[in-house]
């Protein structure tokens, strides 16, 4: 387990930011992310567990994290890789790990970060929508909604908008 | 050779009639009965949940927690309140550990009767079906008992500890029920021929694809992989207590159903272990007061993982300062098995075999799309 996350520092200039017990959190950066994957998937890494998004909005960042876990080390790796909320891209890593498609579609879906290389992207859980991606933090759905369902004319809607 | 696109095959939906596939659909193409190609498609139950959480405090999110899946809410309460703890570094009582246990096995227990009972009525052994939800009623009255709610327990495992102490005289109930499940159990293992001759073979997963498309719980034990949370990364008191992994080879529906039903016996063990030992003293951190103001500390993250019945589940909490979170991510393992799993299984095979392969895998649509 050191000499894998020795290599990754060494080669890839990945940071640890903490280990806990059976977790180790990495911070990496986007260009090095695929070398990164297959690296560690032919250490035993072959479970793709997770895939987060969050949205910070004051930092103008969006961070992604991939949590890939190992049976044989019983160690989660939690990779957190920064990308710009402006325009928000990165290559996909649907190639090393199968699992991570539906999850890269998911975020694709919910936070409109496009995963370049991923073979399908189509939309997952959302049906004719047409708004902004759901989950970012500037999203607002109280007055998506309101502006989208609800009148001022409407006397039984006309709470919504006090 | 034909051309996918033009209107050479056959297209269809399996589902999304709550009967036959719950709230899910697949679009299936057909070159006669053989299906060339299958595209799940979810969000019938799309909720959003981690929108919902972010909305919300602490106690509003424990009972939301419940909703995430019908099959096994406690589940769902025992992951949010494990994150939590973890997040805001609390202890949580020996007696409370405990109770969560057995509750937890017990709800594995009746999400594995619903799963089955469901896979036998669309293998057309109704008699099963109704079997399987009989008895999962007595499991659903000691629930009734212990937390106020049958299915859905609002919260009843709370970030600290248990929302209120166990009933008395609660052992001896749940010893009752113990002893119908077995009866059960030794029911379901006289094999129906016609069962079994409906589900040998139909549907094989193989070891390698099932890890490649992220496959956990009983759908990946049955393909030969020993691999379970509660092993693995034992959480509250599952390194105390003995229990077995069922691992099974074949990787076909009739050994996923044959993992369902070791699993039950294995987890009604593991409350036998448990029952007469459960110790006396506080069932919630003191700390903690079900419904009182809470704040989250700023800037700390968890990620938490659970066996949940279906497979494994997880949270990755952030909180920031104040009442509420700054982001949770939920994954529960149906989001895997009944997308790309079964798409990859459903390739080639036959059309009779469709409600087959989709409940041998034990899928939730609602912790699919949360």
């Amino acid at each position: 387990m050191r000499n894998i996350i020795l290599t990754l520092k060494s080669k890839f200039g990945v940071e640890i930011l903490k280990e806990e017990k059976k977790q180790i959190w990495l911070k990496a950066d986007k260009k090095n992310l695929l070398k990164i994957c297959s690296l560690i998937k032919k250490n035993g890494f072959n479970f793709f567990s997770s895939l987060t998004a969050v949205d910070i909005l004051e930092k103008n960042v969006i961070e992604l994290i991939y949590h890939i876990w190992s049976e044989e080390k019983k160690t989660i790796l939690n990779i957190k890789i920064k990308i710009d909320r402006e325009r928000p891209e990165i290559s996909s890593v649907s190639n090393v790990y199968d699992a991570s498609q539906i999850h890269e579609r998911e975020i694709r879906e919910l936070f409109g970060v496009n995963f370049l290389g991923n073979p399908d992207l189509s939309s997952l859980f959302l049906e004719d929508w047409s708004g902004p991606a759901p989950f970012l933090k500037s999203f607002d759905w109280r007055n998506y909604v309101r502006k989208k369902f609800y009148s001022k004319e409407n006397k039984r809607e006309r709470g919504y908008f006090t | 050779m034909k051309d996918l696109n033009k209107e050479q095959y056959q297209e269809f939906l399996f589902g999304p009639a709550h009967p036959g596939s719950g709230n899910f659909s697949v679009k299936i193409k057909l070159d006669g009965e053989k299906v060339i190609e299958s595209k799940s498609d979810p969000g019938y139950l799309h909720r959003g949940f981690e929108k919902l959480m972010e909305y919300r405090n602490i106690w509003q999110n424990a009972i939301l927690s419940d909703r995430i899946c019908v099959f096994e809410p406690l589940a769902w309460n025992l992951l949010f309140a494990e994150a939590m703890e973890k997040l805001i570094n609390i202890e949580i009582p020996e007696r409370a550990k405990y109770i969560r246990v057995i509750l937890a096995e017990l709800s594995r227990i009746q999400s594995h009767f619903i799963w089955l009972g469901a896979f036998f009525s669309a293998s057309g052994f109704d008699a099963g079906f109704k079997i399987a939800f009989g008895y999962r009623d007595y499991i659903l009255d000691l629930f009734s008992a212990v937390t106020g709610g049958r299915v859905y327990p609002a919260g009843y495992i709370c970030p600290g500890g248990v929302r209120k102490d166990l009933p008395r005289d609660i052992e001896s109930k749940i010893l009752k029920v113990l002893g119908k499940i077995r009866e059960a159990v030794s029911y379901f293992e006289k094999e129906n021929p016609a069962f079994v001759s409906r589900t040998k073979g139909v549907g094989i997963l193989k070891l390698e694809d099932a890890i490649r498309l992220g496959a956990s719980g009983p759908v990946l034990r049955a393909t030969g992989f020993r691999q379970d949370v509660r092993k693995s990364e034992p959480y509250e008191i599952y390194q105390k207590v003995a229990f077995n992994l069922p691992v099974l080879k074949e990787g076909d529906a009739y050994s996923r159903f044959k993992i369902g039903l070791l699993e039950i016996a294995e987890s009604v063990k593991i409350i036998e272990q448990l029952l007469d030992k459960i110790p006396s003293g506080n069932f919630i951190n003191a700390k903690m007061k079900f419904g009182a103001a809470f704040n989250f500390p700023d800037d700390r993250e968890v990620y938490v993982r659970n066996e949940i019945a279906r497979g494994e589940g997880t949270m990755y909490v952030k909180s920031k300062a104040g009442p509420k979170l700054e982001r949770i991510k939920i994954k529960g393992p149906s989001f895997l098995h009944l997308i790309p799993v079964l798409e990859f299984l459903l390739k080639g095979t036959e059309v009779a075999d469709i409600p087959i392969i989709y409940w041998s895998l034990n899928g939730c649509p609602a912790d699919m799309d949360r």
